[in-house]
């Protein structure tokens, strides 16, 4: 008989897998478009580091403040921030932590409980997780350095603070994948999202008719927050600071108790994944399919584009919509918008004077839409997997191939920016022609000038993303750089352009510079086509190896 | 003179100081079944991407139908159909999706894309899950997909990426019997398979690839002329390719090493 191993211990096994991820790196550098893909990542932390170094200082500096001048309780508004930041940054950001190959592990003979610490500590390892455990740690310092005595106690509190959300947070990313996972429960998500952004509509005149009436009620509710962590953590520490043990230890009790919870139910929901649950897609009604195949019968409703380029778009729509979390993302910026313009008819209506003018207003929040549904463009090929090889093994250009592509997403952020624009209009009121005229011009500009940069980054740096799943989903370096990049270039031009209007006080003149750098983008983006066709052909060993890798 | 469907001459593919095909000289018939053989890193997975444009040669000339590769791209890729490493499947469309996409792809109008995709559902009996993913499908339902797909269009020359692979008797079945439909009709095809029981039975030439050089290149018939069997007894194509590319004497003493395995 074969000799059998002896079980291994957990820590040995995260000691092994934390080897085996270091030993993937180590190998992946060995490639220069790693390695480009690590200097883009490196160049990003940077800035990232110094976003969250300055927090630290100012978190430190208030922690420091507050313990100080005897209001140490006042910590709990920084903990709800970090706890709000840690539990939201990440559905925005589309990033539930780092990768965990949950299933890629099960066939080793990995036990439970190394499983569940492997998870939970990955929770740890992104960005989001990253920057909150400084911030914390900024508190306890800061706390510290004005009374040391509070240290242990503040110890205490952050690590429990930690815990909770870490637990929270990879629950919250596990229940999201597997809800948006099925096709029934996505439908039903996507529902609700739309519902929540018609309420949204209605939270402006509500507030403009109740808000008076409603104010001592929401006074009222306010101690109800003492009772969540973050509140229990900054009652806990001041607590501590005055001596009174007996009350710390019971906020510190509270805290264990929403750690244990939420981690009871990660528990839960890992031992799911534990005894191999397969998240996959479920069969469409029988009503949707038999209206499908009646569609499909019909004439090509994209019969007037090339074959091609109808089938691209006719695939891309429909990843799109099968794609759970990206379809989410694009649900958000108009909601985010609707409620923004709903704050400023808010401001209007109870007679305050709005911080924003709509010509002010306006070019900003076309850029926001353009920013953010403008990402993914950078990465087009995340999501086909073994089936770009068909790209190059079909008779076809590869401009065709692009063009699909870049029709989708052009239309898709030409319908969001629509229905903004118009609700902006209803709402906070028309811009002036020449800042409407000019922003309509700079939108061709900026959105047809990062196509070509973004096709580009697309064969350049590319990176495969797991199908409609929310962890680990972390972009090429070097692509989320050169998006960087670009916004940054073409929005300095725009901000410029609009500034040398406002300087010569010739209103028209930014409507005129953006139609001609429009013009120019547009003639420039199609000139890419060909080259692009021809780059194409010389990326497609590296296209092909990175994604059916 | 006999109509070549498949030429390489010199084709050559270099990864740094690696090279993976080495002035490989090809000639398949038009109409041929022709296997293409190897152990595992020989060379055959990156001839056929190299025949199929997925990957571009160091060197050398490819002439598909006559015409040359490099100069009449397009033209060529409209007359070859491939089931490439890995299947190239969209994995988020259901099958009728996919094979719609492809038609398309290869310039198929919206009618006969439909017809088609009907009808090759049926024939590899996948019309029964019309609302299921291709990631939901089996391995076996997949091949059978991903081979629809490489037919969609009628092509002239069919190039088959280890078909077989993972594919239980049944599913093999199906494949089989398109494929000797295909040749019936004056298809050429090129198989790599590492199933050599398959290759004899539905091949009727082969070519035999190692270490990125091609060593042999005929019909069974020939290549078995050319290899001393026991007398009265039929050479397999199994004992032809041992005799060619053989097992180093090395590999088999490393094999008797591994006491601790009993």
């Amino acid at each position: 008989m074969a000799d059998v191993a002896p079980p291994v211990g957990i820590l040995k096994q995260i000691s092994l897998i934390a080897g085996l991820r270091w030993r993937m790196l180590h190998n992946n550098l060995r490639r220069k478009q790693n390695r480009l893909d690590l200097l883009g990542l490196v160049i990003l932390g940077l800035l990232a580091s110094a976003f969250v170094m300055g927090l630290c200082f100012a978190l430190f500096e208030g922690a420091r403040n507050f313990v100080s001048s005897g209001r140490p309780t006042w910590l709990s508004l920084f903990f709800w921030a970090i706890f709000l930041w840690w539990q939201l940054f990440p559905i925005i950001v589309a990033g539930f932590g780092a990768s965990f190959e949950f299933r890629g592990m099960l066939r080793f003979p990995l036990s439970f409980g190394a499983f569940y610490t492997i998870g939970l500590a990955y929770g740890l390892a992104d960005f989001t997780g990253l920057a909150a455990v400084c911030w914390t740690i900024s508190i306890i310092l800061g706390a510290a350095a004005a009374y040391l005595a509070l240290l242990p106690a503040m110890l205490l509190v952050g690590a429990l603070f930690i815990l909770f959300n870490v637990a929270l947070e990879r629950l919250l990313g596990s229940w999201m994948e597997r809800l948006l996972a099925r096709r029934s429960t996505r439908e039903l998500f996507f529902a609700a999202f739309i519902f929540l952004m018609l309420a949204l509509q209605l939270v402006g005149p509500l507030l403009n008719r109740y808000g008076n009436s409603a104010e001592p009620w929401l006074v009222r509710t306010l101690p109800y927050f003492a009772y969540f962590p973050a509140s229990l953590a900054g009652k806990g520490v001041g607590a501590a600071a005055a001596g009174n043990y007996g009350e710390f230890a019971i906020a510190v009790a509270g805290i264990v108790s929403y750690a244990v919870f939420f981690g009871g139910l990660l528990w839960l929901r890992f031992a799911a994944q534990y005894r191999g649950e397969e998240l996959s897609e479920t069969p469409a009604p029988e009503k949707a399919i038999r209206n499908k195949a009646r569609r499909e019968s019909e004439a090509d409703a994209l019969g007037s584009l090339s074959p091609q380029v109808a089938a691209v778009i006719r695939k891309e729509i429909r990843y799109l919509l099968r794609n759970g979390f990206a379809a989410l993302l694009l649900f958000l910026p108009p909601i985010l918008v609707f409620a923004l313009i709903t704050q400023t008819t808010v401001l209007r209506f109870s007679g305050a004077k709005t911080s924003m003018s709509a010509d002010l207003f306006f070019p900003g929040l076309v850029a926001y839409i353009i920013l953010i549904l403008m990402a993914p463009a950078y990465n087009t090929f995340a999501y086909e997997n073994t089936g770009v090889q068909t790209y190059f093994t079909a008779p076809l250009q590869f401009r065709n191939v692009l063009l699909g592509k870049n029709f989708v997403q052009v239309a898709l952020v030409a319908t969001e920016l629509t229905l903004c624009i118009a609700a902006f209009c209803y709402r906070v009121g028309v811009p002036s022609p020449p800042i409407f005229a000019a922003t309509l011009a700079a939108i061709i500009f900026t959105l047809v000038g990062q196509l070509s940069i973004a096709n580009w980054s697309s064969l350049s740096f590319p990176r495969k993303l797991a199908f409609g799943q929310i962890h680990g989903q972390r972009q090429s370096g070097m692509a989320v750089l050169v998006a960087f990049g670009a916004q940054i270039l073409l929005f300095g031009i725009s901000s410029l352009v609009l500034g040398l209007g406002r300087w010569t006080g010739d209103r028209w003149l930014p409507a005129k510079a953006f139609a001609l750098l429009a013009g120019a983008a547009v003639g420039g983006y199609v000139a890419s086509l060909d080259a692009l066709t021809s780059y194409a052909e010389k990326k497609k060993e590296k296209l092909i190896e990175a994604l059916c890798r | 003179m006999t109509d070549l469907a498949i030429v390489t001459e010199k084709l050559t593919r270099r990864f740094g100081a690696l090279t993976a095909v080495d002035n490989v000289d090809l000639r398949v018939t038009a109409g041929q079944f022709f296997g293409f053989l190897g152990p595992n890193g020989a060379g055959k997975s990156t001839t056929i991407k190299m025949l199929t444009g997925l990957l571009a040669p160091t060197s050398g000339r490819m002439q598909l139908l006559g015409l040359d590769f490099s100069s009449h791209t397009i033209e060529v890729k409209r007359q070859i159909g491939v089931v490439p490493e890995g299947m190239g499947l969209f994995e988020r469309l259901t099958g009728a999706e996919y094979l719609h996409f492809v038609g398309r792809m290869y310039g198929l109008d919206h009618a006969t894309t439909l017809r088609r995709t009907g009808e090759l559902l049926e024939f590899m009996q996948l019309a029964d899950r019309p609302k299921s993913m291709i990631a939901d499908y089996s391995h076996g339902m997949q091949k059978k997909l991903a081979l629809a797909a490489a037919v969609i269009h009628g092509p002239r020359i069919l190039f088959l990426d280890e078909p077989f692979e993972g594919v239980d008797a049944l599913a093999a079945g199906a494949l089989k019997a398109l494929l000797g439909r295909m040749t019936a009709r004056g298809v050429t095809i090129f198989l790599t398979s590492h199933v050599l029981e398959i290759v004899e039975r539905l091949c009727s030439h082969v070519g035999i690839i190692h270490q990125g050089r091609l060593v042999a290149q005929g019909s069974i018939e020939e290549l078995r002329a050319g290899i001393a069997g026991e007398e009265g007894s039929k050479t397999t194509l199994e004992q032809i390719f041992l005799s060619i590319v053989g097992q180093s004497g090395a590999e088999r003493a490393q094999i008797e090493e591994l006491s601790w395995l009993t």
